[in-house]
């Protein structure tokens, strides 16, 4: 017994599946997500020149057909590298400078400030979930790290920390050929960045560039510049005096 | 004709052989393969590196290498040597494994956990550490983790999961190529079926591992003459749950914690021809207590900073009765004073798995600071509030009074009178702190507090 519309559905599926699976892994490189910013930014009461970027924390995994493998090496490379690319578009694009202190990109320095800067990025870590379930709510000025930032003893002239984390997938040769046949998930980066004002603990901006496709997410340049461009799109330029 | 007749066939042929090959046989002989076995050797001496083990290898030796660089490793030496002697003596004599060089370190984590890592990395965390009792406790802990490591668990298990990823990749491709008609309709329905049973059996996998660690963990605590009984109370101290986040989920890599207790129990049964008097348990508490009575002074910070208030205060209620009139007054009102309008202890009703799933969606959704003004809205929060900071502020004033008084115990207070709006006490309160922490790392902090409360409110 055969049920005509099965066999339609099968054979669509058959034909479809590969063409479909290349049309939206091609057509959609990068994911345009929004930005969010604090009344205090939007309505320009408070600029931000100097900004902090604290250790990224981006972790890559490849997958294969035999499961997710970690890539700690390359995530390592590729968390340096949205930093300082970060801190370029930052800089090009808006006038904000990014000031490096000791213990604060480099993660060393003495053991309390170590402790210190650990301690806030945990915070943060606890405080993201609660940020991406209502991202909106950043206009709102609904989040804050409290006080406590000033804990950190940064530079006077500091105006904001900015706080990176991601998540990524590359895909094996094998597994790109599966997700081309049958379909599945492309490879991609996400990111999740932070701006938290540096003396009131306030979060001024929240963002979540990302992008998608066939390749190598932890090698992609120009994807990720194109993606940390649209990211901070909103953030107001600073006049250069 | 025939061979669209012969197609369905074929691939009903090739997905029941995946099928009885790999998942039934999976599930089947889970427990013929699984080592399941009373006193398997310590140590897997038939296992041999492979490139994928080596692989693992080289990632954990990284991930090492960054929880030093984060600050998430307690940089203590006498905690971590502390570790390492009862991790010395857990460990046979004479024993070298290939790839593994020990370490044991403390993790400044409140969570009670503790992990180890193929490279013989051994971690246990501050949280678990400050709610244990005693030396065999944490010997129970390290043995356990010690056989993770000694019998290549996580190799084992990584092998092992591979396997059934790939299974399920090959199934899936099979399903979306499945033919029409009522072969195809039951080819998918088996693809769809077949991922559920082998997930199942990863977590089934893995509960067997940590069961065979916790049975050799015994065995290793006899060898080292530790009390092998305090593995069952370890478990019984996990089981606690002060904060309410042991929610049972539908698959779980761990044994449920009663079903823990009681395997261990009967396994000790045959074997616990000696139990440790209490006595000699409370001579082994009061030194433990003393060895790490600062660490579980940290760990009252880290569960503050984590919103895990009521730990905070089960801990530093702990180091009170071990040690009062001391600076532990001062950790006691600090709990208090953040714990707020909070219960100090759970409901029963708040413990239902139910309940605590329920409570985790709310943590998700709100911060702290929004759930206290929640609580501090009905008559039971204002209640406990009220309890809370008058013991708070009594524990603050004995913490002055003691022999050498605690300086933070003045920003303690002013924080205090700063939530009940008392601006001017609070800034004398801030004043005497700077006044006698002239080098605090949060003056800055403060000072501005300071400034606020000086400033006429508008």
């Amino acid at each position: 017994m055969t049920f005509p519309g099965l066999i339609v559905l099968s054979k669509f599926r058959k034909s479809s599946i590969p063409f479909i699976a290349v049309l939206i892994i091609t057509s959609a490189p990068a994911i345009a997500r929004a930005q969010f910013l604090h009344p205090k930014i939007s309505k320009k009461e408070t600029t931000i020149r100097n900004v902090i970027i604290l250790p990224a924390k981006v972790s890559v995994v490849r997958d294969s057909m035999k499961g997710p493998e970690g890539m700690a090496a390359e995530s390592e490379d590729l968390s340096g590298r949205v930093e300082k690319m970060l801190a370029t578009v930052l800089e090009k694009q808006k006038n904000v400078k990014s000031l490096n202190t000791a213990g604060a990109s480099t993660g060393e320095g003495d053991q309390q400030q170590k402790y210190s800067i650990a301690d806030f990025q945990t915070k943060f870590d606890d405080l993201l979930p609660r940020i991406m379930k209502k991202r909106s709510d950043v206009k709102k000025a609904r989040f804050t790290m409290g006080d406590e930032v000033l804990n950190m003893n940064l530079d006077k002239s500091v105006d904001a920390i900015v706080f990176i984390r991601g998540q990524g997938q590359k895909l094996t040769g094998g597994k790109k050929a599966f997700v081309l046949l049958v379909g599945g998930g492309a490879a991609f980066l996400n990111l999740q960045i932070g701006i938290i004002d540096a003396r009131t603990g306030e979060v001024l901006l929240y963002t979540d560039p990302g992008f998608k496709g066939l390749g190598d997410p932890t090698t992609a340049v120009d994807s990720l510049r194109k993606a940390l461009e649209k990211g901070f799109k909103k953030l107001p330029v600073v006049s250069v005096q | 004709m025939s061979n669209l007749k012969i197609r369905p066939l074929i691939v009903v042929a090739l997905c029941s052989c995946i099928a009885l090959t790999s998942v039934a046989p999976a599930a089947l002989a889970q427990k013929k393969t699984a080592p399941v076995e009373a006193t398997p050797p310590p140590v897997r001496e038939e296992f041999k590196f492979g490139k994928v083990d080596v692989e693992v290898l080289e990632q954990v030796n990284l991930l090492d290498r960054r929880f030093e660089r984060d600050g998430i490793v307690l940089e203590d030496e006498a905690t971590n040597a502390y570790l390492f002697r009862i991790g010395h003596a857990l460990i046979p004599a004479g024993l070298t494994l290939e790839n593994v060089s020990w370490k044991f370190r403390a993790l400044r984590d409140p969570q009670p956990n503790a992990f180890a890592l193929p490279n013989g990395s051994i971690y246990v965390s501050t949280g678990l550490l400050s709610v244990i009792d005693n030396e065999s406790q944490l010997a129970a802990i390290i043995a356990h983790e010690l056989t993770h490591v000694m019998r290549r668990h996580t190799y084992m298990q990584n092998r092992s999961n591979r396997k059934k990823f790939l299974t399920m990749n090959v199934m899936a491709a099979v399903g979306a190529y499945a033919p029409g008609g009522i072969v195809g309709v039951a080819i998918q329905a088996i693809t769809m079926i077949a991922p559920l049973i082998i997930v199942a059996t990863i977590f089934g996998y893995s509960r067997d591992l940590e069961r065979e660690a916790d049975l050799k963990g015994i065995d290793m605590m006899i060898s080292a003459e530790y009390s092998p009984e305090e593995m069952v109370n370890v478990m019984k101290v996990l089981d606690r749950d002060i904060e309410g986040e042991n929610i049972r989920l539908f698959y779980n890599d761990h044994p449920a914690l009663r079903e823990r207790i009681t395997y261990l129990s009967s396994y000790l049964g045959g074997r616990a021809d000696k139990v440790t008097p209490q006595m000699e348990l409370n001579r082994e508490k009061a030194a433990y207590f003393r060895t790490l009575e600062s660490l579980m002074r940290h760990d009252v910070q880290l569960q503050i900073n984590g919103g895990r208030f009521r730990s905070a205060l089960y801990i530093a209620q702990r180091l009170v009765d071990f040690h009062p009139d001391s600076e532990n007054l001062f950790w006691l009102a600090e709990a208090y004073r953040t714990l707020g309008p909070r219960a100090p202890q759970l409901t029963e009703k708040e413990l239902t798995n139910s309940a605590k799933k329920d409570a985790a969606k709310k943590h998700e959704k709100r911060t702290d600071e929004e759930m206290e003004r929640e609580l501090l809205a009905t008559a039971a929060g204002q209640e406990n509030w009220k309890v809370h900071q008058q013991k708070a502020e009594e524990l603050y004033q004995r913490a002055l009074s003691a022999d050498s008084p605690v300086a933070v115990a003045h920003r303690g207070l002013g924080m205090l009178y700063e939530k009940l709006d008392r601006r001017a006490d609070a800034a004398t309160e801030y004043e005497k702190y700077l006044e006698m922490a002239a080098a605090a790392t949060d003056r800055e902090r403060i000072q501005r507090r300071i400034e606020n409360l000086r400033r006429p409110p508008q």
